[in-house]
């Protein structure tokens, strides 16, 4: 119970503090501003964004075409007749005479083609919306029926991105015939539904969707679909939902990490340090007014759209992760200009990870490694399973509590007032999880507890370059891979180094490598086996975690890679770090090279 | 005023900045923010416009036809990408979950003519890259095919659009507007918001850290060392989208009127520093500032966005070469912007130097 009392005293503290340490006008100038932007939002919407205005200049001889175009403001358009423009035609981007269009040789005019032609299908669909026989204007229609594939990912292990091999006969099916029932040949909505769904696709494609180079179909009320609107849905209204539940939470966390970042300039936490509260119980009240507040944003914004409920439910472990790194932000950086660009880069970071995936949700797996697709799904409409969510949660889970572990071992007098610049600092971080009596246990737990970190960081790598193409994708995910699982074994070999440079006896040196791999070895493995299965199937989890089943292989690679790592600091000290980490890099790499390409056999 | 105080201060910036290494950490965002637009702009494309990787188009997939005979028939066997099976219905879609096809067609005897549309049924496979693609390669199948329906339907069509036609182009400017309109004004007005966040640190810095007595003693004033501030972040911002310019053109983007660019952004991100100045000036206490700031910020940025012909829009026209006698125009309203906040900065620094030196 006292600990208890401790958190809501400090918490009523920190309210307390914030509130009058903000001056005076600040609340009000805040709800001011608040509502600027909601009608700043407003005029925008109203008259559209006008970064793009004026790129093409083009010329038209047809004026319902002119009128049409001109309605683009990417278009400075001139109406002149069939002579006139045939004579200045080098002076235009792109003339439309006689019926066709001529695009100048250059990139521009090739590129203003693309935007005349997107606006010129825009502009016969909304003839033949208005047709009062939508079936002559529309005539065929497409359902699509998807098909779950039980082999999902396994066919694709040996490298090969499609499975579908042409062959010069029809394929016999192996398994037991499905029975499919032949699909009725008429449609089962009525006309008017269906002009209304094609009504929403013209109005849909926004500008944002220009940047996509594609005309987006957002879901329509009905499956059924004409040809031009096959493109696979890309979720635009609902990530820039998302973007107005993140954007807060970004906020929020600033000021919890100010507010540690205030505790140690000029030394004004001793007091709270002095007092017998301990150091989780300040850590946990200092965080619980900002938690709550972003919570209770989170479900305000919530009901107002109107969403379920269960879209909170993946919010909670990014705001603890916001929380956690605003902890830790707020107490390594020495000046405000390096809390600024720490926390500038951290949440830029963090957007791409959590943002970029999503935005294929509808499209591919990979999608589900950020927890923002699952909301994407449930405003879609398509619940999440406690499958999806644990494998989209579990590393924001795991990388929160270690980052608040760290956290509040190192919040002390010691550690919150040193001056050492920030990798020190860092280092101290590390090195104060590192016991020196249980040296070699701490080094295994260290390890275990680093592979949430690594995994995040190579499924970032993976994000990046699962869309290149395909020998390009996997020769970057083997080299980035290594070298993160690399540096990541280095930490705390480094950390024990920079303490004492005398402890690597060539007998402690083999210890410590091998605790480092045992640790390494078996957090992989946990946490492999608890979630990532629908990753580690396809063929680039293949290369992130080889190896499942063989035990002593990796074990080996693990302990022969930091060994060389920790052989280059000993005969070398701190400049071979670097070297070291290259060799180690390699050495991982060709492992890996032989295990998926089968090289050396 | 003296030029040498303010000079004073700008180098003792601008050393801090180096010292802490910080600069290297808005680099590394910088090179961050650029990797994602790329990885943004291939995987974007490669997923809606597959052929633009040419791996895929190499590739021809394997479909089945099911029902009645028809022109789409002849559409898919004669296209390049695909190899056509006529199958049953049962097997092919049995066949389809065991991923030794990549799509399953079914056309029922709808006469094309008929009264009620054709109903093509399409069975692809859930939640998968390679039927994402093998859908956008048969919407061109299929478009050509409506289009015949379309032709057979005629009569019964009251209004057609005004026809046009287009060539086919010799691919390219797939990534144009994303490049030049959202890019280049993107990275080249980035570094005006860092810098704008870095002067309200450096001044609340003094403030919070209370060395500000130990500056007021100096014979340096407080406009001075305000100004100094100021013009520390503003050096960044020429260097910074220098590097930008030189990255963009060694990665054969061309970009034009580049000295009209440099100009213009070097002097339209004078205006958010010198907001930012006057906003720690007001507050001297960070968290308050920096709240204040971005929130201000965003609704400028937003209300600047929806304004034709703005700074923003200026630098996309430029770069690609239709700015034409406007550009001078919106020149001039920044340069007019700018010289207004200086103003106020100074009246206010002077304001605030005032009380400190009485106090």
């Amino acid at each position: 119970m006292g600990t208890f009392a401790d958190i809501v005293t400090i918490a009523k503290w920190e309210i307390r503090r914030t509130l009058t340490q903000m001056s005076k006008d600040t609340l009000p100038l805040a709800i001011v501003l608040f509502a600027a932007l909601v009608l700043v939002m407003g005029f925008t919407a109203q008259s559209g964004m006008h970064l793009q205005d004026g790129m093409y200049t083009i010329g038209v001889d047809d004026p319902t075409l002119a009128q049409v175009l001109a309605s683009d403001t990417r278009f400075t358009v001139y109406e002149l007749d069939d002579a006139t423009l045939w004579n200045n035609r080098q002076a235009f981007d792109l003339v439309i005479y006689r019926g066709t269009a001529l695009p100048a040789t250059t990139e521009r005019g090739r590129a203003a083609q693309k935007t005349v032609q997107r606006d010129y299908g825009q502009y016969t669909a909304s003839v033949y919306n208005r047709q009062e026989d939508l079936f002559a204007a529309y005539p065929l229609w497409i359902d699509i029926q998807t098909v779950k594939s039980e082999l999902d990912f396994t066919a694709t292990q040996s490298g090969q991105y499609i499975s579908a091999r042409p062959g010069a006969a029809a394929p016999e099916p192996e398994g037991d015939l499905l029975d499919v029932p032949t699909p009725s040949p008429t449609l089962a909505v009525t006309s008017e539904e269906l002009r209304t769904s094609l009504a929403e696709t013209e109005s849909s494609n926004s500008q944002l969707s220009r940047y996509t180079e594609m005309l987006s179909s957002s879901d329509t009320g009905t499956t059924f679909k004409t040809p031009s609107q096959l493109s696979p849905p890309l979720p635009f209204d609902s990530i820039i939902l998302i973007f107005i539940f993140i954007f807060p939470l970004y906020f929020s966390s600033q000021f919890f990490m100010m507010s540690i970042m205030n505790e140690r300039i000029e030394r004004k936490g001793e007091l709270l340090l002095s007092t017998p509260v301990s150091a989780p119980a300040i850590i946990v009240g200092k965080m619980l007014p900002y938690l709550i507040l972003m919570l209770a944003i989170s479900a305000g914004l919530t009901v107002y759209i109107g969403a379920p409920v269960s879209i909170i439910l993946p919010l909670i472990p990014v705001i603890l992760f916001f929380l956690a790194n605003a902890l830790i932000i707020g107490m390594v950086s020495r000046s405000f200009k390096e809390l600024s660009f720490i926390s500038i880069f951290f949440s830029t970071i963090a957007t791409s990870y959590l943002f970029f995936p999503s935005i294929f949700a509808n499209v591919h797996v990979i999608s589900l490694i950020s927890p923002l697709t699952l909301i994407v799904l449930t405003l879609q409409g398509t619940a999440y399973t406690a499958t999806d969510y644990l494998f989209s949660t579990a590393l924001f889970w795991l990388t929160a509590g270690v980052l608040f572990y760290v956290g509040i071992r190192n919040f002390s007098e010691e550690r919150l007032f040193s001056e050492h610049g920030l990798l020190t600092r860092i280092r101290e971080f590390v090195g104060s999880s590192l016991s020196e009596k249980h040296t070699f246990a701490s080094l295994f737990l260290l390890n275990g507890f680093a592979i949430p970190f690594v995994f995040m960081a190579q499924m970032m790598c993976l994000v990046v370059f699962f869309n290149l193409p395909m020998p390009f994708s996997l020769i970057l995910l083997i080299l980035f891979g290594a070298e993160i699982e690399e540096m990541a074994k280095a930490v705390g070999i480094y950390t024990l180094y920079a303490r004492d440079p005398s402890f690597f006896s060539w007998r402690n040196l083999l210890l410590a490598s091998g605790a480092t791999a045992l640790g390494f070895l078996a957090g992989e493995k946990l946490l492999l086996f608890a979630t990532l299965a629908e990753i580690t199937e396809s063929v680039f989890g293949s290369i992130l975690f080889l190896s499942l089943g063989m035990l002593w292989l990796p074990l080996f690679l693990h302990f022969t890679a930091v060994c060389v790592v920790a052989t280059c600091l000993k005969l070398g000290g701190r400049k071979w770090l670097v070297p070291g980490l290259v060799l180690a890099t390699v050495i991982h790499c060709l492992y890996n090279l032989y295990f998926i390409l089968g090289w050396l056999t | 005023m003296k030029a040498k105080n303010i000079a004073i201060i700008v180098k003792k910036e601008l050393r801090g900045l180096m010292n802490e290494r910080t600069i290297l950490l808005a680099i590394l965002l910088q090179l961050f923010v650029a990797l994602f637009s790329s990885f943004l702009m291939v995987g974007l494309t490669s997923m809606y416009d597959p052929s633009s990787l040419s791996k895929y188009s190499r590739f021809r997939y394997s479909v089945a036809y099911v029902g009645n005979d028809s022109a789409l028939n002849d559409y898919l066997s004669n296209s390049r990408d695909f190899t056509v099976f006529s199958m049953e219905l049962s097997p092919a879609v049995t066949a389809l979950q065991e991923r030794k096809l990549a799509a399953v067609v079914y056309v029922p005897d709808t006469a094309p003519d008929a009264q009620d549309p054709v109903k093509i049924t399409l069975y692809t496979l859930e939640n998968d890259l390679q039927s994402a693609i093998v859908n956008v390669k048969l919407k061109d199948i299929f478009l050509s095919y409506e289009k015949d329906l379309r032709t057979l339907r005629k009569a019964r069509i009251t209004e057609q659009p005004v026809p046009l036609a287009f060539n086919p182009t010799r691919g390219g400017g797939d990534f144009f507007e994303f490049v030049y309109g959202l890019l280049i004004p993107l990275l080249l007005f980035m570094p005006a918001i860092i810098a704008s966040a870095l002067v309200i640190d450096l001044i609340t810095e003094e403030y919070q850290h209370e060395t500000l007595e130990t500056l007021i003693a100096s014979p340096v004033t407080f406009s001075e060392m305000v100004w100094g501030k100021v013009i520390a972040c503003e050096i960044l911002i020429p260097i910074q989208a220098g590097a930008w310019i030189f990255l963009l053109v060694i990665n054969r983007i061309a970009i034009l009127n580049i000295p009209q660019i440099f100009v213009l952004v070097t002097i339209s991100s004078l205006v958010p520093i010198l907001i930012g100045a006057l906003t720690a000036l007001h507050y001297r206490e960070r968290t308050a500032a920096q709240f204040i700031f971005s929130t201000a910020l965003v609704v400028v940025l937003l209300l600047i966005l929806a304004i034709p012909a703005n700074p923003l829009n200026m630098v996309t026209r430029l770069a690609v070469g239709s700015a034409g006698t406007g550009q001078w125009l919106v020149l001039a309203g920044v340069a007019v912007a700018a010289v207004v906040f200086s103003v106020l900065l100074q009246l206010y620094a002077g304001k605030v130097g005032r009380e400190h030196h009485a106090g």
